[in-house]
C-alpha cells in the first residue's frame, strides 16, 4: 500500500476538507461523476488528480483500484472491477513507484494520454491491470491479465487469465487472447448472436445479484 | 540437469549389473570397483541414466538395493478417464480403444477440457433442454464454428460420431455398403453402356462423380476395408479347419507361423501357396488417386483466409485424422484415458509400488521408498566464517555469509562444504565415504573428505532424544569452536551427522600458458559443472528378517542381529566454477 500515487502536491484545500480517516491522506480526484445507481464496496479505492467518471449500474468490488493519476478513467455501464483489480494509467507493474512518481512531475506534456474508457458491460477480474486506452462493449479481462498502456481493445473480446497484452496493441471485436500470447476469434459469438443475448442477461442478473450481496459505500464519495 | 544447486543423485548399477545382482554381496560389489579403481564419472554420457534423485527411486527389501525406474517393471492395473474418473474395463479398452467414450473432450484448439453448454432459445424451450455443445471454457471455440450441435447432453461421444462437420449425418457402416453396391451396380452399368458405344448422360452419373471427386477419410477406409474383406475370403477355402488351408487369421496360418521358427526338423507336407492377391484398382475398392484439385483448394483457401484459418503442427497431431488442414476440419479430441500401475523389482518380481485400485483414491497399498531404506545425502556451503576466502572478492556482494553463491564457485580458492548424512534407519551406522582426489573431467578438482569415517545415530523416537539427557559430546564435533579439523566430524544430531569437504576447484584455463590459448582444450558445454563422485558404504547390525533367515532356525531365535552392508555411488552438484 506504500505504492499509492505520491500525494506530490495534494490540493490544500482537499487536505484540509472533511473526509474522515485514512481516504484523507489520498488525493481526491478532482471530480468524480457518479451515477446514483453505482455501487461501491467498502474499501474500494478511488484516487487521482483527473477526472473519473463511473456510469450507471457500474460495482466497484472491494480493494478494487481506479487511479487517475496521470489521465481520466471512464467507466462505462454496467461495468463490473472485482478485488484486486486495477485500472487507470500508472498501475502497471512494469512502473515502480520512482519512475511513476518521475512519469507525475512529467505528466504536463510526455504521458497524457487519453485516459481508460471501459465501455458498457465490461468486467475486469480479480488481480488483473487495465491501462488500456479503450475497451469495447461486453469485453472480460480475466483473473491476473495485464492490458499495456495505449491498447484498443473491441467489443466482445476475452483477455483469459494471466495474458498479458503489450502496450498499443489493437484488438478487433470478438478477439480472444489466450496461451500467452495466441490470438483468435470467437467466432461462436459471432456465429450466435443469441449467445452473445444470454450472456448479457447473465451479466445483468449479476448486476442486480451484486446490489443485493454488497453493501453499498457510495455516499462516502458522493460528498 | 536442470536441477539449482546443490543436489545430490544417487546411482542405480542395474546398466553394468545384470546379472543377478541380488546374490551379490555389497562387499563384493565394493572389492569389484576397488580392483577395477573404477570411479563413477559423472560425465560418462551413461551415467545419465542411471543418476536420480533419492525421490525418484524404490528399494527392493529382498535384493535390498535401490531400484531406478530402468530396473522396475510397471504393470497395468487399470484404465480409467482422468475427466469424470470413471474406470473402463480393459476389455472395452481393446474393442473402443483408449479414450472416453462419455462425455469427455479435450478442446482442439487449446486442449483444456470443454463443458457441455445448453443453447436453448429461453422463448421456445425444448423438452430436452437442448440443443446442447461443446464448447472451450479457455479459448472459447466450440462445436458451433463446425457446425455440430447435439440433441442431448449426455452419451456426447455417440453422438458425435454420427455427426460430420458441417451437422451432416456419418453414414453408418451398413449405408456404406449398402451405397457401395448401388455404385458398383451403376458402374457396372454405364461401362456396359459404354460398350454399347453410347455414354450416357444421366443426371445420377455426373452426379456420382461429383461428389466422389473427394471421398472422405472414412470413405476411403471402409472402401479399402471391404475391398481387403473380400479379397480375404475368396481366398479362403469352404472347410475353414482343413489341415491345407491357408487363409489368414486361421489357426493353421499360426502355427506355420510357428512351424517357420521351430527347427526344421520335420519334413513338412507340401502346401498350396496363396495366389498372390491383387491390389484395390479403383475409387470404390478403397484406391486413394492423387488429385490436385485439393491442394490447389487450399492452397486458394490460403490465400483467401490467411494462415490464421490453418492448425498448428500440435493441433493437426491431436487430431484422429492426419490430413486436418483447416480450422473447419476440427474435432474435438475425445480424452485420453491413463491407467494406474504398479511396479515390481525387475529382478526378483516383488512389488514395490501399488496404488488403491479405487480410481478417486490417490493413495498407495504398498509403496517402498528408497528414502526411508537409504540414508540421504545432502551437501550446502560451510557457513563462510571460518574459511578465509571471504575478503578476496569485494566485487561480488552475493558470495557472502548469508547467500552462497553456488554457481560462481572460484578456481584455486579452498571452499569447504558440508556433506550431512542423515539416516532413515532404526539401527546406527557406520559411514565410510570416498571420493577420488580429483574429479574426473577436463577440469580437475582437487576433492578431500576431512573425515571419512564415522557414524550416524538410528532414526529413533524424537522423544528419546529429546527425553535423554546425554547431550551428543560436543568434544567430538567441530563445529561448536568453529575449527574445521581433519578426522573430526563437525556436527552430529539424533540421526545425522555432518562432515567438512573440501573442495578447490580447478582452473577453466590452464593458468602456465597464459599467452598461448590452448586449442585443444577448448571447454565443452558443462565442464565448469563441479560434480563429486562420492562413493558411500554403510555398515549397521540390524534385525534379522524372519524371512531372510529361512525355515530352519526361525524358532527360538529372536533379536538374533545380522550383519548388513550397502554400498552405492552418489554424484553431488557443489555448482559451477565462475570463468575468471
Ligand atoms: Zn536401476
Ligand atoms: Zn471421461
Ligand atoms: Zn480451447
Ligand atoms: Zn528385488
Amino acid at each position: 500500500m506504500s505504492a499509492q500515487p505520491a500525494p506530490s502536491r495534494p490540493g490544500p484545500d482537499r487536505r484540509s476538507s472533511t473526509v474522515p480517516k485514512r481516504t484523507s491522506i489520498l488525493p481526491k480526484p478532482s471530480s468524480i461523476a457518479l451515477d446514483p445507481s453505482v455501487l461501491i464496496a467498502q474499501h474500494a479505492q478511488i484516487t487521482g488528480t483527473h477526472p473519473i467518471t463511473l456510469g450507471p449500474n457500474t460495482v466497484l468490488h472491494p480493494h478494487s483500484r481506479i487511479s487517475s493519476a496521470l489521465a481520466p478513467v471512464v467507466l462505462g455501464e454496467g461495468v463490473v472491477v472485482y478485488e484486486r483489480a486495477k485500472v487507470g494509467v500508472g498501475l502497471g507493474p512494469d512502473l515502480d513507484a520512482e519512475s511513476r512518481r518521475s512519469s507525475m512531475r512529467s505528466s504536463g506534456g510526455t504521458i497524457r494520454s487519453d485516459g481508460v474508457v471501459l465501455g458498457r458491460n465490461v468486467v475486469v477480474e480479480a488481480n488483473a491491470i487495465v491501462e488500456a486506452a479503450e475497451v469495447g462493449e461486453g469485453s472480460v479481462v480475466e483473473v491476473g491479465a495485464v492490458l499495456g498502456r495505449g491498447c484498443v481493445v473491441g467489443k466482445y473480446c476475452t483477455i483469459s487469465p494471466s495474458s498479458i497484452v503489450a502496450p498499443n496493441t489493437r484488438l478487433p471485436d470478438y478477439t480472444v487472447v489466450y496461451g500467452g500470447s495466441e490470438h483468435r476469434l470467437d467466432k461462436t459469438l459471432q456465429l450466435r448472436p443469441e449467445i452473445l443475448d444470454a450472456k448479457m442477461a447473465v451479466h445483468r442478473k449479476q448486476l442486480e445479484m451484486f446490489k443485493k450481496l454488497v453493501p453499498n459505500q457510495v455516499a462516502k464519495w458522493t460528498v | 540437469m536442470a536441477q539449482s544447486f546443490p543436489y545430490t543423485y544417487y546411482a542405480c548399477d542395474c546398466y553394468d549389473n545384470n546379472t543377478s545382482t541380488s546374490a551379490k554381496r555389497a562387499s563384493q560389489i565394493l572389492a569389484e570397483a576397488d580392483e577395477e579403481d573404477r570411479t563413477f564419472d559423472p560425465r560418462n554420457p551413461r551415467s545419465n541414466y542411471a543418476l536420480y534423485p533419492l525421490e525418484h527411486l524404490l528399494y527392493c527389501d529382498d535384493c535390498q538395493q535401490i531400484r531406478c525406474p530402468r530396473c522396475v517393471i510397471e504393470e497395468t492395473l487399470n484404465w480409467y478417464c482422468p475427466s469424470c474418473l470413471f474406470e473402463v474395463p480393459s476389455s472395452v479398452v481393446k474393442s473402443d480403444g483408449n479414450r472416453c467414450t462419455r462425455n469427455c473432450f479435450n478442446c482442439p484448439v487449446c486442449i483444456s477440457p470443454m463443458t457441455v453448454n445448453s443453447i436453448e432459445n429461453p422463448d421456445a424451450p425444448s423438452a430436452t433442454g437442448g440443443p446442447y455443445i461443446l464448447a472451450c471454457p479457455y479459448c472459447h471455440w466450440s462445436t458451433i464454428e463446425t457446425g455440430i450441435e447435439f440433441e442431448k447432453h449426455t452419451g456426447v461421444h455417440g453422438q458425435l460420431a454420427r455427426v460430420a462437420n458441417g451437422g451432416t449425418p456419418v453414414p453408418t457402416p451398413k449405408e456404406r455398403e449398402k451405397e457401395r453396391e448401388r455404385r458398383k451396380e451403376f458402374e457396372a452399368r454405364q461401362r456396359d453402356s459404354r460398350n454399347l458405344l453410347s455414354p450416357s448422360q444421366d443426371s445420377p452419373t455426373s452426379d456420382l462423380h461429383r461428389d466422389s471427386a473427394l471421398p472422405s477419410r472414412d470413405d476411403v477406409f471402409s472402401n479399402l476395408g471391404a475391398f481387403y474383406k473380400s479379397q480375404i475370403e475368396a481366398q479362403t477355402p469352404s472347410n475353414p479347419f482343413s489341415a491345407h488351408d491357408l487363409n489368414f487369421s486361421s489357426p493353421s496360418a499360426y502355427s506355420r507361423i510357428m512351424n517357420l521358427y521351430s527347427s526344421a526338423g520335420a519334413k513338412k507336407q507340401k502346401r498350396g501357396k496363396p495366389s498372390p492377391m491383387r491390389e484395390a484398382a479403383s475409387e470404390l475398392e478403397g484406391l486413394h488417386v492423387y488429385d490436385t484439385v485439393s491442394d490447389n483448394a487450399a492452397i486458394e483457401r490460403i490465400k483467401r483466409d490467411g494462415w490464421g484459418s490453418t492448425l498448428s503442427q500440435t493441433q493437426k497431431l491431436a487430431q484422429i485424422d492426419p490430413h486436418a488442414n483447416f480450422e473447419d476440419e476440427l474435432r474435438p479430441i475425445a480424452t485420453l484415458l491413463c491407467t494406474k500401475r504398479s511396479k515390481r523389482c525387475r529382478s526378483c518380481r516383488h512389488i514395490l509400488s501399488k496404488p488403491e485400485s479405487k480410481i478417486t483414491s490417490t493413495r498407495y497399498k504398498i509403496k517402498v521408498l528408497a528414502l526411508s531404506h537409504i540414508p540421504r545425502l545432502s551437501i550446502r556451503a560451510l557457513p563462510n566464517n571460518a574459511a578465509p576466502s571471504t575478503p578476496s572478492a569485494p566485487s561480488t556482494p552475493a558470495f557472502s555469509q548469508q547467500s552462497f553463491s553456488y554457481s560462481n564457485l572460484r578456481s584455486g580458492i579452498p571452499t569447504h562444504f558440508l556433506l550431512q548424512l542423515s539416516n532413515p534407519l532404526f539401527d546406527n551406522v557406520r559411514v565410510t565415504l570416498a571420493t577420488p582426489s580429483t574429479t574426473p573431467g577436463k577440469i580437475q578438482t582437487r576433492v578431500t573428505i576431512l573425515c571419512p569415517q564415522f557414524e550416524v545415530g538410528a532414526n529413533t523416537d524424537v522423544w528419546d532424544d529429546a527425553l535423554s539427557s546425554s547431550v551428543p559430546s560436543a568434544t567430538r564435533s567441530s563445529a561448536a569452536d568453529g575449527q574445521i579439523e581433519a578426522g573430526k566430524i563437525w556436527d552430529r544430531g539424533r540421526n545425522w551427522t555432518s562432515v567438512v569437504i573440501e573442495v578447490v576447484p580447478g582452473f577453466l584455463r590452464p593458468i602456465t600458458g597464459f599467452g598461448q590459448a590452448d586449442q585443444a582444450d577448448e571447454l565443452d558445454e558443462d565442464d565448469d559443472l563441479l560434480e563429486i563422485p562420492i562413493f558411500v558404504r554403510l555398515e549397521f547390525e540390524t534385525e534379522a528378517n524372519a524371512e531372510e533367515r529361512g525355515l530352519g532356525d526361525s524358532r527360538g531365535s529372536k533379536g538374533e542381529k545380522e550383519q548388513r552392508e550397502a554400498a552405492f555411488w552418489t554424484v553431488v552438484g557443489a555448482g559451477r566454477i565462475a570463468a575468471m
